[in-house]
C-alpha cells in the first residue's frame, strides 16, 4: 500500500473558525485561502515530513471538526496523539475559552494512566510484561501495548494564538493579553505560539518545535526501554526460537 | 460556516453513571474504568489472581526451559511441577493454590503461554500440540485461501529463513487459536495482538531497525493470519456486536429523514459530478463489509473518505477541511447504512495492526467513522438544530422534514413531486419504462434483421435465377479459320495493282 509511514500523530484542536485549516494550509504548502488547489483533495489529514539534522521525522497532522456538536467525540481524536495544537482565534475571547476546555480534556486523559505507569515502572519497578498482565487485568477492555503506546508517548500540549496579522493591524482587536496567554501555557506546562496564516508569521516554527520535540521524546523513550531490559529479552527470544527449530 | 449553531451533547450523558465526575464508556456499561473496576471487582478478582499465577509460572517455566535448553536439548516438564510461591499482596490465595492444580487442564493456559512475549522457547511444543488439536483446520481452506496462503509463501520466500520462520509461526499461531473454541473476542483479540508485538519486535530486530521492511512483512502476516480467522474473529457469538449492528442499522433507518442541510453538508448533490462521487462513496464504504483483512477494510473507508473530499471540493472549490468532511461523513454514513458496521468497526480495532490504527492517513479516516457513529448514535434534537417536538414527528414518520408547514396544505398533494426520494422513484420508473420500450424495438428490429437475413439468400438466388433466365448461356460452335482459307471480304478488296510497262 502507498501510505506514508507516519512518526507521531498531531491533532490540531480549536473552536471552528479560528484557523487550524489555514494553519495546516499554510504549513504545508505555503499558501493562504487563495489556489493552486489543484493537488489537494483535503486539507484534514496531512503527512509532513521534516527534516531534522539528519534525521526525518514524518508528523501526520489531524484536523478536527471543531463544532461543538461534535465536542463529546473529540476524545477519540486525541487518542495516541503525541502533540496537541490547541489553536484560538486572538481576536475572539470564546475561543479562547474553548482552548481552555480543551486543554482541560487533554490532561484529564493523560493523568490518570500515566501516574498508574509511573507506579508501577518507577516505584515498584515492574517489568513490562508484568505491567502488562496488570493493565489487562485492571479493565480487560485497551490490549495492554495500546495502553502503553498511549501513556509512555505523552501527549505534549501547544498553545496556538491564530490571525496575528489582525492584531499586527489594528492593535484594539485584540481580545486576549500576551501575558494571560504565556501565564496559562507555562500554568498548563505548554508551548506558546502566536501565528498568523496570512503571513505565515511563526508558523513553520510552530511545527519545527513539535517535531524537534518529538524527536527529543523519542529518544528518551528508547534510553529508558533499554532500562527496562526490553531489548536484552528479545533477542534471546529471537536466539533461541532458531534453535529449538 | 457561521450558519453552524452551538450543538451540545450533554456531558452528563457522558460521565460516569456512579457520578464520580470521570468519563464513562458504553464498554464498561457507562461506568468509567475506575467504578467499572469496583463494580466488577468480585468477578475481576478471580481474573487477576489466574493472571498473576500464569505470569509467575510463565517465568519459572521459561527459567527452566532456558536452563534445559541450554543443558539437554529435552522438553522437560519440569517447570510445570514446581511448586510457585504466591504472587504478593493480592487477595485470597485458597482458591489459587487449586487453581494451580487444575492448570494443566485448562486450555487458555497453552495458548497465553505461546502469546506472552517472553516464553517463545516453546514453540517446538506448540506445533505438536496444535497438529495433534486442530488437524482439521487446513481441510477447510477454500480456494481464496489457498490464494492467500499463495501469495505468503511467495512473500517470504524473499527472505529466506526468516521467511520460513515466519511462516511457522504464524502457522502455528493459527492452530492454536483455532482450538481454543471459548476464547471469548477480547482475548482473542490480546492474542492476536501480542503476536503482532512480538512479531513486530523480532522483525526490528532482524531487519535492523528498518521500519519499512517490518512494515511490509507484518502487512503480509496480518493478510495472511486474519483471511484465515475471520471466520473465528468477525463478529463472534461471544459479543454483542451482532446485536449492536442491528441495533445501529435500525436506528439509521429511523434517521432517513435526516438533510443535508441539517448537517450543514457542503455537498450539492444537484451537480452531477458530485453526486456520483456521493453514490461511489457510499457503494465504497457498504464495500467495507466484504473485505476480511483489517486493513483491506480500511482501504475502504480511505477510498470512501477520498470520494466525499472530492465531492465537497467541486462544491466548494476548495480542499475540505475536518469542518466540513466530518458532518458529509455522517451523511454518507446515514445514507450508506453500511451492513454489520459496528462489527466491522470491533473487528479493525480488536484485529488491526495498531501502528496502522494509530497515527496514519487510514487512521484519520477509520477515527472519523467511529465519531460519525457515535454522532449517530448520541444525535438528538439539538444536534440537528430541531425542536425536540419536531425531532420527534420526524423520527416517527408524522411529518417530514422535506415539505414544511411554510407550504401548508397543499404539499400533501405536491408530495409526489417535491420528495426527492419519490422523484428519484419517479424518475428511475420513467427510466425503466424507456428501457423496456428500448429494448422492445431493439427485440423487434433484431427480428425484422433476423428474417432480412434469412430472405436474403433466397432473394439472391432468386435474382441470380432470373438473370439466368434472361440471359442464358449459349454455348456457339466455334469456327476457327485458318488463316489461308478463302476469304469472303477478300473479294471485294480492289485487285491489287499490276505492274505496267511504262513506254519510255
Amino acid at each position: 500500500m502507498s501510505t506514508i509511514r507516519v512518526d507521531a500523530k498531531v491533532v490540531m484542536l480549536g473552536k471552528e473558525s479560528v484557523g487550524k485549516t489555514s494553519l495546516v494550509e499554510r504549513y504545508v504548502h505555503h499558501r493562504f485561502l487563495v489556489g493552486p488547489y489543484q493537488n489537494t483533495i483535503g486539507a484534514a489529514f496531512v503527512a509532513k515530513p521534516i527534516q531534522l539534522g539528519e534525521k526525518v521525522v514524518t508528523l501526520g497532522i489531524w484536523d478536527t471538526a471543531g463544532s461543538e456538536r461534535y465536542e463529546a467525540m473529540s476524545r477519540i481524536y486525541y487518542r495516541g496523539a503525541r502533540a496537541a495544537i490547541v489553536c484560538y482565534d486572538l481576536t475572539d475571547s470564546s475561543s479562547f475559552q474553548r482552548a481552555r476546555f480543551w486543554v482541560k480534556e487533554l490532561q484529564n486523559c493523560e493523568e490518570v494512566i500515566e501516574q498508574v505507569l509511573y507506579v508501577l515502572y518507577h516505584i515498584l519497578k515492574w517489568e513490562t510484561l508484568k505491567v502488562g498482565f496488570f493493565l489487562s487485568s485492571v479493565n480487560n477492555g485497551p490490549r495492554l501495548h495500546t495502553i502503553l503506546f498511549v501513556a509512555l508517548q505523552q501527549c505534549k500540549i501547544y498553545l496556538c494564538g491564530t490571525k496575528n496579522d489582525l492584531i499586527t493591524a489594528d492593535r484594539s482587536l485584540r481580545q486576549i493579553d500576551y501575558h494571560d496567554a504565556q501565564d496559562f501555557a507555562e500554568e498548563i506546562g505548554a508551548q506558546y505560539f502566536e501565528t498568523s496564516s496570512k503571513t505565515g508569521n511563526n508558523v513553520d516554527e510552530l511545527f519545527h518545535k513539535v517535531a524537534e520535540d518529538y524527536n527529543n521524546a523519542a529518544f528518551q523513550f528508547m534510553s529508558e526501554e533499554s532500562g527496562v531490559d526490553l531489548g536484552q529479552k528479545k533477542d534471546s527470544y529471537f536466539y533461541s526460537c532458531c534453535h529449538n527449530n | 460556516m457561521s450558519q453552524r449553531r452551538g450543538i451540545h451533547v450533554d456531558q452528563s450523558d457522558l460521565l460516569c453513571k456512579k457520578g464520580c465526575g470521570y468519563y464513562g464508556n458504553t464498554a464498561w456499561h457507562g461506568l468509567c474504568s475506575k467504578c467499572w473496576r469496583e463494580e466488577y471487582q468480585q468477578v475481576r478478582q478471580k481474573q487477576i489472581q489466574d493472571d498473576w499465577a500464569l505470569a509467575e509460572k510463565l517465568q519459572r517455566e521459561e527459567e527452566a526451559a532456558y536452563a534445559s535448553t541450554q543443558g539437554t536439548q529435552s522438553q522437560s516438564q519440569a517447570a510445570a511441577s514446581q511448586t510457585h510461591p504466591a504472587p504478593p499482596s493480592l487477595g485470597p490465595f485458597s482458591k489459587f493454590e487449586e487453581k494451580k492444580t487444575n492448570e494443566k487442564t485448562r486450555k487458555v493456559t497453552t495458548v497465553k503461554k505461546f502469546f506472552s512475549s517472553s516464553s517463545s522457547r516453546t514453540p517446538k511444543k506448540e506445533t505438536q500440540e496444535g497438529r495433534t488439536i486442530s488437524p482439521s483446520i487446513n481441510r477447510h481452506t477454500s480456494l481464496e485461501m489457498d490464494q492467500v496462503s499463495k501469495d505468503f509463501t511467495e512473500f517470504l520466500k524473499n527472505l529466506h529463513k526468516p521467511g520460513r520462520e515466519i511462516l511457522k509461526q504464524c502457522r502455528v499461531f493459527i492452530m492454536n487459536v483455532s482450538s481454543k473454541k471459548e476464547l471469548k473476542a477480547d482475548e482473542l483479540s490480546e492474542c492476536v495482538q501480542d503476536f503482532y508485538q512480538n512479531m513486530a519486535d523480532r522483525l526490528t530486530g532482524h531487519f535492523k531497525g528498518s521500519s519499512e521492511s517490518v512494515e511490509q512483512v507484518m502487512d503480509q502476516v496480518e493478510k495472511y493470519i486474519m483471511s484465515r480467522m475471520y471466520k473465528v474473529a468477525f463478529c463472534p457469538e461471544t459479543t454483542d456486536d451482532e446485536r449492536k449492528d442491528l441495533a445501529i442499522q435500525k436506528r439509521i433507518r429511523e434517521l432517513h429523514w435526516v438533510t443535508i442541510q441539517m448537517l450543514c453538508v457542503p455537498i450539492e448533490e444537484e451537480i452531477p459530478e458530485v453526486s456520483d462521487k456521493v453514490v461511489n462513496a457510499i457503494t465504497d464504504i457498504i464495500e467495507m463489509d466484504s473485505k476480511k483483512v483489517p486493513q483491506d477494510k480500511l482501504g475502504c473507508i480511505k477510498r470512501c473518505c477520498k470520494h466525499i473530499f472530492s465531492a465537497i471540493r467541486s462544491t466548494k472549490n476548495e480542499p475540505a477541511s475536518a469542518d466540513d468532511f466530518l458532518p458529509a461523513l455522517i451523511y454518507i454514513v446515514l445514507k450508506a447504512n453500511p451492513p454489520r458496521l459496528q462489527s466491522n468497526i470491533q473487528y479493525i480495532t480488536r484485529f488491526c495492526n495498531p501502528s496502522r490504527l494509530m497515527t496514519g492517513e487510514e487512521a484519520y479516516y477509520f477515527t472519523n467513522l467511529c465519531c460519525a457513529v457515535a454522532f449517530i448514535e448520541k444525535l438528538d434534537a439539538q444536534s440537528l438544530n430541531l425542536s425536540p417536538e419536531e425531532f420527534e414527528r420526524y423520527m416517527s414518520g408524522q411529518a417530514s422534514p422535506r415539505f414544511h408547514s411554510a407550504e401548508g396544505e397543499q404539499h400533501r398533494a405536491e408530495a409526489g413531486a417535491t420528495n426527492p426520494v419519490l422523484e428519484q422513484l419517479n424518475h428511475n420508473l420513467e427510466q425503466l419504462t424507456g428501457l423496456i420500450a428500448r429494448q422492445e424495438r431493439l427485440v423487434e428490429a433484431a427480428q425484422s434483421m433476423q428474417a432480412d437475413l434469412l430472405s436474403w439468400p433466397e432473394c439472391v438466388q432468386r435474382e441470380v435465377d432470373n438473370i439466368l433466365e434472361e440471359y442464358p448461356l449459349e454455348i456457339l460452335p466455334r469456327t476457327v479459320a485458318a488463316i489461308d482459307a478463302h476469304d469472303v471480304d477478300s473479294d471485294r478488296l480492289p485487285h491489287p495493282l499490276t505492274p505496267q510497262v511504262c513506254a519510255q
